[in-house]
């Protein structure tokens, strides 16, 4: 094994003596590599951006669903549930109407958002900039009162001073008046969520309540969906034990599937497995761009081993055995592979870098940092050794097999 | 019989059929340790064929070849590369050192095949470039020296692992007359030592420097003389 030694400085030498004819048969190698390790770290970096986004918009909320045309969750369920549940903090249940908004600005499509008073606390990519939410005095008692975003604010008014003006929407013919009492912006986590777009409608957010005291219509009783909010500090996993229970005795339907939770974990971790794909999927596509660039070294390899002919008779006529020609040669182009690869490796992170600070420039919103692992390096740096032997395979047989006689007649 | 080499009958035929060349014809012969021996013959003669067999680089298509004491006439090509290894210094007409290594590597590398430790290898390397004059040239690459000189790292590599037989096709071949009497006053000083050395030539005035001249005829030995001192 100490001979091995001789192999690995005998193939590092004569790699450095041929730098341009390294270089270039490495460049197959340096691409494939950099590219996988590119999308690689590219992918990394945008799931943890998104990942610490949902994060902190997504953390405590449950949605809780049913499966059954009959058996829907009713209002008083949530009720119960918040009086009941102790890590249950709030519940959200809303409908929503079409309708459209005149200003002196213009016409608007709008929603009338109406939900019950605890909406803000589901609410996590928008904070208050001015005034206040509506009160649970307010959605009790039905008042006319709504809060917005400040986008919508400058839509409507062309300015965000509104605070105590009334807007007026037209829901199927009926004009009914609400007058603001707070204005929202979007949180500084929210830069996935915070689009705008020309034509977006308006949505007033106004007590549920108000859909029935001033529009006549009559409020849902009951929803297929709703979502609940876990008090601060509770064990989601016991908290949701105890709504499907209770929700199964409330609808006497005990042991069936008819009642199902999802919490945002399990939603984040769909994402996360989107991602991943994705980034699996485009990572070996660069991948055969590796075996492209494996081809590459066996080629020159190849074209090696005939110039050295001679060389080779002279190491077989002093005694070179088969297997250390063999080795010779395979250390060669692992070696050449390898360093491909590590250059590869840097090429790829500093490309991503790159990519990162540009989008960091060009969308400050979608600003992120690349990662890589150090078991993507090794393995990377592994499998790109791993081509370098597999492809000087043949070569290195090629070579070894030479008989001494025959290598040294050639000149 | 304690000859250092011993071959009966060696037969070596190429495209053995139609179109048949017998290199080498029932060719037996004996060295002795020590001895300084030529063997000359015409172009086409079978000299390199006997080189090659005596060089344990290829095998007899029939016959034996003993070497110090050891059945070599039918090894695998590991078992004779590490004859080769222990036995055998070659010295080429071509010279036949790698062009991107300098004298000193090109004499190491028979050593490390042997297995030799870096620091050994070296005292060793260092020592047969000395013997051969070349000291003062140690990390020249081919291209920088002259055709004498390379022939001289040449020897250095056959001699540097200490082989009983230092065997030399047409060492002189690629040299002037100057270099080629360098040349052979090392191949002298090498058997003064105790060396055993045989020399393949073509040329009469050189063969006569050996003490003994084989010569060799279309792949027969057609004479074997012995001057007497
Ligand atoms: N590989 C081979 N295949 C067929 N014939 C061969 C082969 N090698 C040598 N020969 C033949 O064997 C004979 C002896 O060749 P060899 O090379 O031993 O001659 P030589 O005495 O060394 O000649 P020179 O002085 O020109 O080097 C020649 O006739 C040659 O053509
Ligand atoms: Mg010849």
């Amino acid at each position: 094994m100490s001979q091995l030694k001789e192999y690995i400085k005998m193939a590092f030498f004569n790699i450095l003596s041929n730098k341009i004819r390294s270089l270039l048969t490495m460049l197959g190698i340096i691409i494939g590599i950099s590219s996988v390790i590119l999308i690689m770290s590219l992918g990394n970096g945008f799931k943890n951006m998104i990942t610490s986004q949902l994060d902190s918009i997504g953390t405590g909320q449950i949605a809780i669903m049913s499966m059954s045309d009959t058996d829907l969750i009713t209002l008083d369920d949530l009720e119960y549930i918040k009086e009941n549940v102790e890590g249950i903090q709030s519940y959200l249940f809303t409908d929503s109407r079409q309708g459209t908004i005149s200003t002196p600005k213009g016409d608007f499509d709008a929603y009338a958002y109406g939900c019950n008073a605890d909406n803000y606390l589901f609410e996590q990519y928008s904070v208050l900039s001015k005034g206040a939410y509506f009160s649970e005095d307010d959605y009790e008692n039905g008042k006319m009162v709504c809060y917005i975003s400040e986008d919508d604010a400058i839509k409507l008014f062309g300015n965000t001073d509104v605070i105590g003006m009334t807007v007026d929407i037209n829901i199927q013919g009926r004009i009914v008046e609400y007058r603001i009492i707070g204005l929202t912006t979007f949180a500084d986590n929210a830069s996935l969520v915070s689009y705008s777009y020309e034509n977006a409608p308006i949505y007033l957010n106004v007590p549920l309540t108000t859909f029935e005291s001033a529009l006549g219509l009559s409020l849902p009783e009951d929803t297929y969906a709703a979502n609940l909010m876990l008090a601060d500090g509770a064990d989601s996993k016991s908290t949701c034990d105890e709504v499907i229970n209770i929700l199964e005795s409330r609808h006497n339907c005990k042991g069936t599937d008819t009642f199902q939770i999802q919490s945002f974990s399990d939603y984040m971790a769909t994402i996360n497995m989107v991602i991943n794909m994705i980034t699996l999927f485009i990572s070996l596509v660069a991948a055969i761009s590796l075996l492209v660039g494996g081809v590459g070294v066996m080629n020159i390899m190849l074209v090696s081993v005939t110039e050295r002919t001679r060389e080779i008779g002279i190491r077989k006529a002093l005694g070179a055995k088969t297997s250390s020609i063999m080795l010779q040669f395979l250390s060669e182009s692992a070696f050449l592979t390898m360093v491909g690869g590590i250059l590869g490796i840097l090429g790829g992170y500093v490309g991503a870098f790159l990519i990162s600070q540009i989008v960091s420039l060009v969308a400050p919103t979608y600003a992120f940092t690349p990662s890589i692992g150090v078991g993507a390096v090794l393995i990377t740096t592994l499998f790109s050794s791993a081509v370098g032997i597999f492809f000087g395979i043949y070569p290195a047989r090629k070579a070894a097999k030479l008989s001494p006689i025959e290598a040294l007649r050639r000149m | 019989m304690d000859s250092l080499i011993h071959i009966e009958h060696i037969m070596k035929i190429y495209n053995p059929g139609e179109n048949e060349v017998r290199a080498l014809d029932d060719v037996s012969l004996d060295i002795q340790s020590g001895e300084f021996v030529a063997i000359i013959g015409q172009s086409g003669s079978g000299k390199s064929t006997l080189m090659n067999m005596l060089g344990c680089l290829d095998t007899p298509t029939s016959g034996q070849y003993i070497l110090s004491g050891e059945d070599v006439s039918h090894l695998s090509d590991n078992q004779l590369s590490d004859i080769r290894n222990k036995q055998i210094g070659f010295i080429f007409q071509g010279f036949n050192l790698i062009s991107n290594l300098t004298a000193l590597e090109n004499v190491e590398l028979p050593l490390i095949y042997r297995g030799m430790p870096a620091k050994e290898r070296r005292e060793c390397s260092l020592e047969a470039l000395k013997i051969v004059g070349l000291e003062h040239r140690v990390h020249h690459k081919p291209s920088e020296m002259s055709g004498g000189q390379q022939q001289r790292v040449a020897i250095a590599r056959a001699i540097a692992a200490k082989p009983p037989v230092i065997l030399a096709d047409e060492p002189t071949g690629n040299l002037d007359s100057g270099s080629t009497k360098e040349i052979m006053k090392i191949l002298h000083e090498l058997h003064d030592s105790g060396r055993t050395v045989i020399l393949i030539t073509h040329d009469d005035e050189i063969a006569a420097n050996a003490k003994r001249v084989v010569r060799i005829m279309d792949g027969k030995i057609e004479s074997d003389f012995t001057k007497e001192q």
